[in-house]
Parts: C-alpha cells; structure tokens; sequence
C-alpha cells in the first residue's frame, strides 16, 4: 500500500520552510526525529515524487494503510455510520470523497495547521459525520501532522501504536490480546512515564492516562480538552487480592459464559480486566483458555489429561472438580453417543476406578476372543488386541474404554455381513430353480408345436391328393361326355 | 389520522420530514455580539445527539477565533432552529403530485450562481448533495465552497415547501365540510408554486421544452473580481440593515 500512495513520505525540515523539493535521506531524518522524539515511532519511508505537491508531506508510520482508492479494515471499525448502509446517501462513496477531500485540502499546505470550519465549508454534506472524519483523519496522523512540534504527539503514538498494533495485527479477536492493549492503562502516565499513585486521569475517547501533574499543566494531544477527562482514584485497597471464593467465581463465571467477560465481570463482581488480568496470572491459565474453544479434541484432550495428571496431587477441590469437568468435555460433546456414555460414567466414577475397570473388560475381551472360533473375526480381534494392548500400555482411560466397546462393534459387524451373504445366495438359488422350470415348460411347448406342424403338414397333403383326384376325373368325365 | 384521500389528486398524508434522501436540517446561523458577526450556513443532522451541538458550536469558535461567547450562541441558534424542525416532525404533510420549481441565486465568494429547475416533492431519494456535487462538477467550478452553499439552497427551499405543506395538510383537517373548496385550497395554496402536470405532460404538449422557456433553466455561473465582490457585499449589507 505504501507504494501506492502518490504522495512522497520522508522526514521533513521544521514546518517552517514548507517547500524543499529535494527529499532528505532518511538516516539524517531519523536522527532528527529522535532527538525531537524520545520513541521512533514514526518510521519514514521514500516514495516516489509526486508531480502535484512541491513539498514533503509526513505520514506516521502507523497510517501507511491509507490509499486513496481503497478503504482499509480500521476506517470501517472507526467509522461505521458509512458502511452500514443505514441511510441511502452514507455510503462508503461518499466517505471517500470527505476523506480524500479533506487530506487534499490539508496537501495543498500541508506546513499550515488546517480547521475543521474551513473544511466543513468546503464540503457538501452534513456537518456531523465530515467532523467524524475530520477528527478520525486528524487523530491517525494523515492530516495536521506535526512530528517536530512538542512532544504533544508522543502520547498518542504510544497509544496509536498499541491501539494500530492490536487493529492491524488483526488477530481474531482473542479477548487476551485486546485487553492487553486496553488494560495498558495501568497507571503509567502517558506523558510523563510515572506511575500515577495517587489519582489518573483518563480519557476515554483517545485511550490515553495522564498523571495530575501533567494534566493540571494542559499538555494534551490537540483536539482533546480538558473536559474530556475524568478522574479516576487509584486505592490500594480496590486493587485487593483474589480470594479463593472469588476464584471460584471466576471459574463458574467462566464455565458459563466462556469469552463473554462482561457477564464473567458481573458474576465476579470486579471489572473484566481485573478479571482477566487475573485469569492470565493463574498458573494454569493457559489451559482454561483453550477449553473454551471445542474444537480439536484429541490435542485437547492431552492437555487436559496432562492437567489432570498434574492437579491429581493438587489438593484444592476448586481445580480438580474443574478438571473433572473439564476432561469430561471433550468426549461429552462427541457425536457418537457411546463415547459420551463412556465419558460421562468414568468422569463419575473417578480415574483410577475407571481405568481399572476398562482394564479388566479389555483382558476378559482378549480371552473371549481367543475362545471365538469364528476365523473372520480372528484378525479384527487380533488388531482390536494390538489396540488394546497399546492403551493398556498408555493408561489412558477412557481409551482403553473406547477400544473395548470398537472390538464388540467390529465383531457384531462381521456377523451382520455373514446372515447378508447367506441371504444373497439363497435369494440366488431360488431364483435359479424358476428359470430351469421356465426353460422346461418351454421345451414342452416346443415338442407339442412340433406334432401340429406334423399334422397340418399331412393335411395339406391329403387336401393334395383329393384335388388331384378331382381334377382326373373330371377330365375324364369330359372325355367321355 | 389520514389526511382526506382524494380520488383527484392521490393525495396521501406522509409523516413531515424534508423530501430528501437524508433527513438532513438546514441550519443559518447569524450572529452579532459586540459588532462581530457570523454568517452561517449548513445542514445538520437531526438524529445526531444534542451534545454534538456543543461540540460543534466549541469547535467553530476555536476554529474561526471568535470570542467564547459565541459559542452559547451559537449552540442555542441551533438548538432552536432543530426544535422547529422537530415541532413539525410528528405532524402529516401532503405528499401530492409536486413539482416545484427551484431556484438558485447565491453568491459565494467570487462565484456568482443563478438557475432555476424543476424538482420532484415526491421523491423522497432525491439528494441536494448530489445535485450539488454533480452541478459543482459539471460547471467546473474551482470554488469548494460553492457546492454546500448550493446544497443550503435547495433544501432551504425544499423545508419552506414541506411546512407549507404541513400547515395546508392541518387546515384541511380543519376545514372538513367544504371538501371540494378545501381541496381547491389544498391545491392553491400548497400548491401555489406546483406545477400543473397535465398542462405539462398532457396529451397535447410535448416533454421537451419551449425555446422561450430555455434562458430561464439555464444555469449561469459567473466569476466576480474583487471590486465586483466588494460593491455586492455593501449592498447586501444595506439590504440586510
């Protein structure tokens, strides 16, 4: 994308002398840059000259999406009014236009800081969605951008790096990684870097925390003011510990709702990102993450077995009951109704007695097996035991219960496929049986055909003979009449 | 609560809004505090939430450097002028057959712009931001200011005719025995600046139109110089005083 965009983005001179045509080489401009900065955030990059603008225009590093043909993932998060096709003259057409307007507009001086009024005058539509997307442009750099002025744009790079960061990775909204970026407000003063004891004050709309000091001094991000922050107390005591009973909460809470934290918070009674920071803490956390998405059960099923192994020794009843729970919801969701069966009835029996148990069906399998005179069943059983052999050798219990119950499905399959084949070959012989009587009375109709022909074939012969002698005596009648 | 259905004129009660495809309010301000003034113009709209008002009434002061107390000024001229709309919002308008004819006569900066068209009351998904987007287009012209100051106009105008049509619509219910003279009225008055659509589509006329009619729907744009500029401002100013 950085390619296609026609305007040249490299490091420029204070905003003073808007007009050099040359571009700077970029080592010298990072340099400056970081002086002026204390974080690079903003990398410049070089592009092709552009024929319309004679001076350098900066893009931040974290907007080098923007491309005047196309709409990029975070303009439809941040702007949805255009692309919900709410109402029929909001589309995404007209975005474009107030957006490449206004950068247009803010290009053709980019040195001069430009006002929403001048830009509202300009463009034709109602003022409140072109002030959304002046403040969207504004706030992601692509217009009124000032690397070398103040440190003003210090804190929103950090905030606009975690906030790009988490939108441009676009990882699949798993709820730990947006609450990284959201529970990055812990009491680390953006400007300042200190760490606010006493009292915050956060600012909602632009993500960004401010120690007193530095908000009683007025240095905010142009376009914030003061109002739009409010007080938050830091009390040691709210931040208390997590007690056991609280928890246990988490876990139900969990169990119930799975990814949905709000509900998880209210159940708990603490903010979701108390919650979720605390979940994360926990030493088996990791797994409970991966319960809640049913997806692979094999994999899972180690993990949990490998946890269950773990806990067994464990003496709290809160992990274990949950792992109980846990290893049965793997198999439990199984189509196969069997295996939930199976699943359900060791989960209640306890692991060692389940194992136990499985273990003595699969032996007195392999004996009756053995026993089994059937010869089409001798290599199914004979795999069926290699099987079985193999899960008494793991110890998995549910496993070994597993291959039991497959060795009596196969055998009872074997059987079937028998009484078909008998059925079959009798259903042929029969109908062998109806076509030899078929072809018999056939032949008997034949013979019968036969002795008429005869017949007539002699008539026709006698017919003959009279007519012969007919005609003989009429002639001679005539002669001598 | 429907209007009265006339055979006649399909005239059927719709619920008041600005004919437009955005329900978008015209909004003038015109300010004077201690000799400075403000002139403005442009459309809001109305579903944004009142405390865009502020926002916005902050953001033109800080933009345009007035003095603080324009900014209550300002937000209150606002919320007035949304408070009107808002009054006419639960009432019936009539949504007969109309055609208005529009008419543009505004200068904006150096740019001078007169024309006159037809438009359709009826459509509601018709856009004055698109008439003015495509004529700004069309007309090269280089000023940006023009276009919205265009947009202004025409649904300036469109929102006089819908109250219109409001007020008519209540008289009518009003007046319920003389429905034949009532309907009469309906069309004189609401319909003062419609068309009639026979004479215009009948059988015996044609779409296309007179030669004499042509220099009137013609649009005309025209690019002032400075002294130009100055000599209306004054008169303007004297007019307005």
């Amino acid at each position: 994308m950085v390619t296609k965009s026609t305007v040249q983005e490299t490091s420029s001179e204070p905003p003073s002398s808007p007009t050099p045509v040359k571009p700077e080489t970029p080592v010298t401009g990072t340099e400056s840059r970081d002086a002026a900065t204390a974080t690079a955030t903003a990398k410049p990059t070089v592009a092709p000259n552009p024929p319309n603008y004679q001076s350098d225009v900066n893009v931040p590093s974290y907007s080098e999406w923007f491309c005047w043909d196309k709409i990029h993932q975070c303009e439809v998060r941040f702007l949805p009014e255009f692309f919900e096709s709410r109402s029929p003259s909001k589309v995404p057409r007209v975005y474009m236009y107030y957006r490449n307007s206004i950068i247009k507009h803010y290009r053709a001086d980019p040195s001069r800081k430009i006002s929403f009024t001048d830009v509202r005058k300009a463009l034709v539509g109602d003022v409140g969605s072109i002030r959304r997307v002046f403040d969207f442009l504004e706030a992601w750099g692509l217009i009124n951008y000032f690397p070398s002025a103040l440190n003003k744009p210090l804190k929103w790079d950090d905030n606009k790096d975690s906030k790009a960061a988490s939108n441009i990775a676009a990882s699949p909204s798993n709820s730990i990684s947006k609450d990284d970026s959201t529970s990055k407000r812990n009491c680390n003063c953006n400007h300042c870097k200190s760490i606010c004891s006493i009292a915050c004050f956060v600012c909602d709309k632009y993500d960004m925390t401010l120690c007193a000091r530095c908000y009683v001094r007025g240095n905010y991000q142009v376009g914030v003011t003061s109002s739009d922050f409010r007080r938050v107390e830091i009390n040691e005591d709210s931040k208390s510990d997590w007690l056991d009973k609280d928890t246990l909460h988490l876990f139900e809470a969990l169990m119930h709702y799975g990814d949905d934290w709000r509900k998880v918070a209210q159940h708990v009674g603490r903010s979701e990102k108390d919650c979720v920071s605390h979940f994360i803490k926990l030493p088996f956390g990791e797994e409970f993450v991966g319960s809640t998405d049913i997806g692979d059960v094999d994999a899972k099923y180690k993990q949990t077995k490998d946890a269950g192994d773990a806990e067994c020794g464990l003496g709290s009843c809160v992990t274990s009951s949950s792992n109980k729970r846990m290893r049965l919801t793997p198999l439990a969701d199984a189509s196969n109704p069997i295996m939930a069966q199976a699943a359900f009835l060791s989960a209640l029996a306890g692991a060692e007695v389940a194992e136990n148990a499985a273990r003595a069906a699969v032996t007195t399998l392999s004996q009756v097996d053995y026993r089994s005179s059937i010869g089409s069943f001798g290599p199914q059983a004979r795999n069926a035991r290699r099987h079985e052999a193999d899960a008494v050798s793991n110890g998995n219990t549910n496993l070994n219960a597993a291959e039991g119950t497959w060795v009596d499905a196969n055998s009872q399959l074997e059987k079937e496929e028998l009484d078909v084949e008998r059925a079959i070959s009798g259903i042929t012989q029969v109908q062998m049986k109806e076509i030899q009587d078929k072809i018999v009375r056939f032949e008997a109709m034949d013979l019968q055909m036969e002795k008429e022909w005869q017949q007539l074939e002699q008539m026709k012969n006698m017919l003959f003979v009279d007519q012969l002698t007919l005609l003989f005596n009429k002639s001679s009648a005539q002669k001598t009449g | 609560m429907k209007g009265q259905t006339s055979a006649l004129s399909k005239s059927t009660a719709v619920k008041f809004r600005i004919p437009t495809a955005e329900n978008l309010v015209p909004i003038r301000l015109d300010i004077e505090v201690d000799g400075q003034r403000f002139k403005d113009a442009f459309t809001w709209n109305p579903s944004d939430p009142d405390s865009e008002i502020v926002v916005f009434a902050k953001r033109t002061v800080k933009d345009m450097k007035l003095p603080p107390v324009f900014v209550t000024h300002i937000a209150s001229s606002i919320q007035s002028q949304l408070a009107d709309f808002r009054s006419f919002e639960g009432q019936d308008m009539y949504a007969g057959e109309k055609i208005v004819p529009i008419k543009l006569d505004l200068r904006v900066n150096h740019t001078l712009v007169k024309d006159q068209f037809l438009w359709d009351l009826n459509n509601f998904e018709n856009d004055p931001e698109e008439f003015a987007r495509t004529f700004c287009r069309d007309l090269a012209i280089d000023d940006p200011e023009v276009g919205p100051a265009i947009a202004f106009a025409i649904r300036e105008q469109l929102y006089e005719i819908a109250i219109q049509s409001v007020a008519s619509a209540r008289e009518s219910r009003i007046s319920k025995k003389g429905r034949r003279g009532a309907e009469h009225a309906i069309v004189s008055k609401a319909g003062g600046t419609a068309m009639d659509l026979v004479k215009l589509f009948g059988h015996k006329s044609s779409v296309v139109r007179k030669r004499k009619e042509w220099d009137v729907y013609e649009p005309i744009v025209d690019l002032l110089s400075n002294e130009e500029v100055d000599a209306l401002e004054a008169r303007e100013e004297r007019n307005g005083r």
